[in-house]
């Protein structure tokens, strides 16, 4: 009895200090940012999803809509402040190379101020984004890409979500659908098709659609995604971002790599600016220069920051010498600085000296490019219209290329329908509508591709307890990303765990989106508990001895 | 006389610099900047610091409100950050487009509501009075965008007899807006835009008109005009209906200042370029110069409506004038 009473009583002791350590603070109740329904149904949709499933691992979670304004200030300026957000990175040709994502997203040096604003910070990370950024052989390069994207895999510093769609419909009666070119990561809306497409009758205008006005077009200002369309078609870059996805010579007829610093290119002889005269290689250093003349093109300026010297080998030669070794300027700096003529915009940067002004701002009546279209009129609240330069080495079949402006996307779809539009360029509705418009008429045919972009939950690093990567592990493993990509993202998205999309085949870690930590509801719970987080009555605390520090948004 | 129309503008002056002043703080106080539409993973301070330099928002904000007004009493409104071009210059594209639309929906609106108004008091009680006056009263309460969708729905979808947007067919470009207006395609374009608008804005007359007639109908007059035999046609339209006029006047010049800012639904729904889409696209993009330019425009517009409105009204009644002056 003895025995049995000293027992039980050596228990009751050795229970002590674990009822001595009881759980942390409640986790305070969290606010995840959105975009309001009316301007990103989808998104809104998907972050109420994230919610229900966060909540079931027992945290408060309140969905918070602010408006785009609003939403841009809170997560950009005031990153103290907030819990978790949705946000995006829209696919542009220039991504194709993943450097400039996996540079600027997750480099501790952009926490104050760039694109980390979730104010990821490790040193592991740091040295394998800059490693592949000075990495010339493509191969190795590649192996570095791939051990920078499991390494977020495993600390998720945000929760990816997916990679959207990229829905466009056409009239298959007008155009010859063999004719369209699809671009890895963009779709058969790409400026190959604009170049490549052919007729089948006597309509030769392709008319297209806008949901947004563009900004001004200039060969130093980047107009949004709609307005890119037009700049593209208008200005020439040395190189141009393929099909495939890789960088491939345009404007330049060679470009080579002699060392991890210099590139030598030739330009093609016999280009013409739209206004007749001929394109030199003055003006062809004058474009690699400009951008980096003072504070005068402060959106292209960081294209040109790493050149050190552009001199001319030749009547149609020229060597650029870059500062440090750089794996992407083919794709991030030569097929994005658009060729644009001296004669003209020289005295517009000389007269802009000693005044605020930027060359971003001025926008010629109908500005001169050397690209295989030229601009006929420009009326940014009602349409744009191009038509085919007949002196360009890759003329278009098309005659003109007119991108029709209109916010309302029902009326647009009706536009399709009637045929006053022929080609449904920038489609922001419901997916299932499109589907029901091509099955009610069988000349409009839909076309999807994956896009480069994506979609994810920010989680806000410099607050507890997003600053604990178990955590964050289990709010990623909590989301159900086939749900969100079949019911928030009507079927228009494929599940997505990095930010390089399956789209970019090479640079892409297979199957990497089957591979977050944990993976399920139940799984999210158990990186929990493993962690310490206690669930009491439902609610998550903290692991024992963890105050809540951090105030609530408000 | 002379006094009162020079009140009228003094006070037109003050309210104007008001809205000026209002519509300056307003943008500046709201969250955000223009810089927050560049965001890129290539956007740095530095380049923020190069915008808000060439937009002039790094100056403090008395400077910026005395530029402003300084530029203002000289007739300039800026360039706009996002389009490159004078604020001044974008809105005189778009006005003429928002002025035809609201003149040609307001004319037919009040034209058809004058006289409806008038044969609905004609025939009050009747079982076309039963059945019109809640139909005037749908359209007006009906939300502009969904009635516009049915007008789409049915004469652009389904009919096909109309185009869906824009003010000219694709590729069509006609710069010169006296051209335009001779265009039959720009007429073409401005129906179904025209017609919503129209469905919108008749009920106001419409009732307006007949709650006047009512009651001047019953006025000593009236009886008297009975009196002498006139016919009942000749006692409504050239008896009753002059003198119900007098308010639906006034509610047509206050209609024509409110729909200059008020159309932007309907141009919206048509995508029909004017000065409702630009007023939109400014606010969403934080482009200040041309929110505040198509703001103050819309003021200037209501505003100078309402002093005709008042300076028609005194010379008609002196006693609006003599009361001012008490």
């Amino acid at each position: 009895m003895k025995r049995w009473l000293l027992a039980v009583g050596m228990t009751a002791f050795s229970a002590i200090p674990a009822l001595a350590q009881p759980a942390g603070d409640p986790v305070r109740p969290l606010v995840l940012l959105a975009q309001p329904q009316a301007a990103a149904p989808q998104d809104f949709q998907a972050a109420e999803m994230v919610a229900e499933a966060w909540k079931q691992l027992g945290l408060q979670v309140q969905v918070r809509p602010l408006p785009s304004q609003q939403f841009n200030q809170v997560v950009w300026y005031e990153r103290q402040r907030w819990d978790a957000t949705t946000w995006q990175m829209v696919g542009r040709p220039e991504r194709s190379d993943p450097d400039e994502l996996t540079y600027n997203l997750y480099v501790s040096a952009n926490i104050a101020n760039g694109y980390d604003f979730v104010g990821y910070n490790n040193p592991e990370y740091d040295r394998l984004a800059k490693a592949q950024r000075e990495e010339l052989d493509v191969n190795k390069r590649r192996a570095l890409i791939i051990q920078a994207q499991e390494l977020i895999n495993r600390d998720q510093p945000q929760g990816f979500m997916v990679h959207p769609k990229n829905l466009v419909a056409f009239n298959a009666s007008v155009w010859d659908e063999s004719s369209m070119v699809s671009q890895a990561g963009i779709g058969v809306r790409s400026f190959w098709t604009w170049i490549a497409l052919k007729p089948k009758g006597a309509q030769k205008d392709v008319i297209l659609n806008s949901t947004s006005s563009p900004t001004n077009l200039s060969p130093f200002n980047i107009p949004g995604a709609q307005g890119s369309w037009a700049t593209e078609l208008v200005w020439d870059r040395f190189m141009r971002i393929g099909p495939d996805g890789l960088p491939r010579p345009w404007a330049a007829e060679t470009v080579t790599r002699p060392t991890a610093t210099t590139v030598e290119l030739t330009l093609r002889s016999g280009m013409k600016w739209h206004n007749g005269t001929p394109v030199t290689i003055d003006d062809a250093v004058f474009s690699l220069e400009a951008p980096g003349y003072g504070d005068k093109s402060p959106m292209y300026r960081p294209f040109v920051a790493n050149i050190a010297k552009v001199e001319t080998t030749g009547p149609m030669s020229l060597r650029i010498t870059l500062k440090r070794p750089d794996a992407a300027f083919l794709v991030s700096s030569l097929s994005k600085l658009n060729l644009a003529p001296q004669k003209i915009w020289a005295p517009i940067f000389e007269g802009l000296k000693n005044k605020p002004e930027t060359a971003e701002t001025i926008m010629e009546k109908l500005p001169i490019g050397s690209g295989p279209f030229r601009f006929v009129s420009v009326n940014l609240n009602e349409q744009i219209v191009l038509e085919a330069n007949p002196d360009h080495w890759a003329k278009p079949n098309i005659r003109r290329w007119i991108m029709r402006i209109s916010p309302n996307i029902e009326a647009t779809m009706g536009a399709l329908k009637s045929g006053e539009i022929n080609f449904l360029s920038d489609y922001t509705g419901d997916p299932a509508l499109l589907a029901d418009l091509a099955k009610s008429n069988p000349n409009i045919k839909v076309a999807e591709a994956l896009d480069i972009g994506f979609k994810y939950i920010a989680y806000n690093e410099r607050r507890t307890p997003f600053n604990d990567v178990a955590f964050r592990r289990a709010l990623s493993a909590a989301m159900d990303r086939e749900a969100l990509a079949s019911d928030a993202f009507g079927g228009a998205a494929v599940p997505a765990n990095s930010w390089i999309s399956p789209a970019l085949g090479f640079w892409a870690d297979p199957g990497i989106d089957k591979r977050v930590p944990g993976g399920t509801v139940e799984a999210a719970k158990k990186i929990l508990k493993d962690a310490g987080y206690v669930l009491i009555n439902g609610r998550l605390h903290y692991p024992p001895g963890v105050k809540e520090t951090t105030p609530v948004y408000q | 006389m002379a006094r009162h129309a020079l009140g009228r503008l003094l006070h037109l002056v003050l309210v104007l610099w008001v809205v000026a002043s209002l519509t300056f703080v307003m943008f500046r106080l709201m969250p955000g900047d223009p810089t927050l539409n560049f965001l890129s993973p290539t956007f740095s301070e530095e380049t923020r610091a190069a915008l808000l330099k060439s937009f002039g928002l790094d100056k403090s904000l008395w400077q910026q409100y005395i530029i402003y007004m300084g530029n203002l009493l000289r007739g300039e409104l800026g360039m706009s950050f996002l389009q490159g071009r004078s604020v001044v210059a974008i809105l005189l594209d778009a006005l003429p487009n928002t002025l035809l639309l609201t003149v040609v929906s307001l004319t037919i609106a009040y034209a058809f509501g004058v006289v409806a108004g008038a044969f609905l008091a004609f025939r009050r009680g009747s079982v076309v009075e039963a059945a019109a006056i809640p139909a005037a009263l749908a359209t007006r309460a009906a939300p502009e965008f969904w009635l516009g969708m049915l007008v789409l729905a049915g004469l652009a979808f389904q009919a096909g007899w109309f185009p869906t947007g824009g003010a000219l067919s694709p590729g069509r470009e006609i710069d010169n807006f006296a051209d335009r207006v001779i265009s039959g395609d720009f007429w073409w374009h401005l129906a179904l835009p025209a017609l919503t608008l129209t469905l919108y804005l008749q009920g106001l007359p419409l009732l307006l008109m007949r709650a006047t007639m009512l009651e001047v109908l019953n006025d000593e007059f009236i009886v008297m005009a009975r009196m002498k035999g006139l016919s009942r046609w000749a006692i409504v339209m050239r008896h009753a209906a002059r003198n119900a006029l007098l308010p639906v006047v006034t509610a047509f010049a206050l209609g024509l200042g409110a729909s200059v800012g008020g159309n932007v639904v309907v141009e919206t729904v048509f995508a029909w370029p004017g000065i409702g889409r630009v007023l939109v696209q400014a606010v969403q993009s934080a482009d200040y110069p041309l929110a505040q330019g198509a703001f103050l425009l819309i003021a200037f517009v209501l505003v100078t409506m309402n002093t005709v409105a008042d300076l028609v009204y005194a010379a008609l009644d002196p006693r609006v004038a003599v009361g001012a002056r008490r």
